[in-house]
């Protein structure tokens, strides 16, 4: 099989909840980016193009569901999986926030572009969103955005910056993410990954 | 798909071709549709715009437009051609719709031209799984407050969903074998007798099989094949203002990857006086030419 791991923050547990799980894989090396064991490959890539390469091949991967569903790929999630927890939350300056249906023309910072845009679209407030990479929070600091839209683990680097959580878009949380036609070709080898992941993770969910 | 490079799209018309033929010899007429249909809320997908006060879509799927405009007793279609899904990007697809018989033996039927179509672009190596909404619909028969629930489990094959609901062991027991079923034998009679008609290794039963339609009845099936990480296409079973139907779509980017389109007889180079007039008589005989300079 092969597998991909997101690099990052997700990267520690995914190891440990598959050796956990009896596939005891090595972190790949610094700058290696492909590695093997026991006959199975595994592939390090960015976490928001883990969907990716399991949507167009890739046998199984792990992600978190900020990703999943920024992506939107067309992938079997089987299990959600015990770490990774967080939260996608709008946050504001604190001296000028504002509620949300006041949000008309705002600018909103974020690497979730797709959850941002439907988020605003379906309370029906028109705002621009500015694509960013990485250091979001930067944005309103400098007078390039109005509000961000970003992940918050423990409110740390939102407090930092002098930003405070408005509204939570969403409940984040690792996921096992299966390649549709793996599902079916290698029916066997997936299905015992999945139990033995289950096992290690309790009830399932 | 986005912008086709030449080659790609040569190789494009050379499938639609292998395509046509192959529907035509089961005997399917070609549905030629115009770009643009005023908007209807039974249309799926294609991009809207509007002018002149008028709502209309840019090539929405081409199912719901045949539901909309046609109305047949019975007939065997297929069509090629791209489809919009809200933005600019189009996906090539070819499908056919068989409506009006018997739903067994139109499905039969339908996968044994899907078979030899794909079998027509050289693609030998595929599988394609049968599902039955029906045994689901039977499965959750007193339990319909969750059949929503179970409906994603299986759309995201996370039987953790259903594991949450409060059902008792033996039901959970029960989910998880239809769940995890795949294989040649069913209990389910409509299945096992596709399975006995159509009669070939590379068919398998898949309870878990989801499409994501809205429209369908009963029998489901996706094809894919192992070289490529996305199915091929899929179809199923529907009713046609009331009249059964049978069909499937087929993803023509999808078949670019795998297809090797090989032109039927050698080509004959000519050159010289003459070679035009020779040219045209080969032609007109069905015989691929090249006059060179």
């Amino acid at each position: 099989m092969r597998f991909v791991l997101p690099k990052g923050r997700l990267l520690r547990g995914s190891l440990e909840i598959l050796r956990k799980a009896g596939y005891n894989i090595d972190k790949p090396g610094e700058r290696k980016l492909i590695g093997r064991f026991n006959g199975n490959e595994v592939l390090l890539a960015r976490a928001f193009d883990v969907p990716v390469y399991v949507e167009h091949g890739v046998d199984v991967g792990i992600a978190g569901s900020d990703v999943l569903e920024e992506r939107g790929s067309d992938v079997f999630v089987p299990l959600e999986l015990p770490f990774g927890k967080c939260r996608l939350s709008l946050a504001m300056p604190a001296e000028s926030v504002v509620p949300l249906e006041d949000m008309d023309g705002y600018r909103i910072a974020t690497k979730y572009e797709r959850i941002a845009r439907s988020y605003f679209s379906k309370l029906g407030v028109e705002v621009e969103i500015i694509k960013l990479s990485g250091s979001v929070e930067l944005a309103p600091k400098v007078g390039v955005a109005d509000a961000i839209v970003d992940i918050v683990e423990t409110g740390e680097t939102l407090r930092a910056n002098g930003l405070v959580e408005v509204e939570k878009i969403m409940d984040v949380s690792a996921q096992l993410l299966v390649n549709r036609i793996s599902q079916k070709t290698k029916f066997d080898e997936i299905n015992t990954l999945i139990l033995a992941i289950k096992e290690v993770v309790g009830d399932g969910t | 798909m986005g912008k086709l490079v030449l080659a790609d799209s040569i190789q494009l018309s050379k499938v639609g071709k292998a395509l046509r033929r192959t529907f035509e010899l089961w005997g399917y007429g070609e549905v030629v549709l115009p770009t643009i249909e005023p908007y209807e809320e039974t249309l799926r997908g294609g991009t809207k715009f509007a002018y002149n006060n008028q709502f209309y879509l840019i090539k929405p799927d081409v199912t719901s437009r045949l539901l909309r405009n046609y109305d047949i007793d019975f007939g065997k279609l297929y069509y090629i051609g791209e489809v919009l899904d809200g933005g600019v990007d189009g996906r090539w697809q070819a499908g056919v719709e068989f409506i009006g018989g018997e739903t067994t033996f139109m499905t039969a039927e339908v996968l044994s031209v899907l078979m030899t179509a794909l079998e027509s672009l050289g693609i030998e190596e595929f599988y394609i799984d049968l599902g039955s909404l029906e045994v689901w619909r039977r499965a959750t028969e007193g339990i319909e407050d969750f059949r929503e629930t179970i409906c994603r489990a299986l759309e995201r094959r996370n039987f953790g969903l259903i594991e949450k609901l409060p059902l008792d062991e033996e039901k959970k027991e029960e989910m998880w074998r239809l769940f995890n079923f795949r294989g040649r034998e069913t209990d389910y009679g409509k299945l096992a007798r596709i399975l006995e008609l159509v009669d070939d290794e590379r068919i398998f039963v898949d309870l878990g099989t989801v499409r994501p339609l809205p429209y369908y009845r009963d029998v489901i099936f996706e094809v894919y094949s192992p070289k490529l990480g996305k199915p091929i296409g899929g179809g199923g079973e529907y009713s046609f203002r009331g009249r059964p139907a049978v069909g499937f779509a087929l993803d023509l980017r999808a078949l670019l990857g795998l297809a090797k389109v090989r032109e039927k007889g050698s080509r004959r180079f000519l050159r010289g006086i003459g070679s035009f007039r020779e040219a045209r008589k080969l032609v007109s005989m069905g015989v691929p030419v090249e006059v060179e300079r």
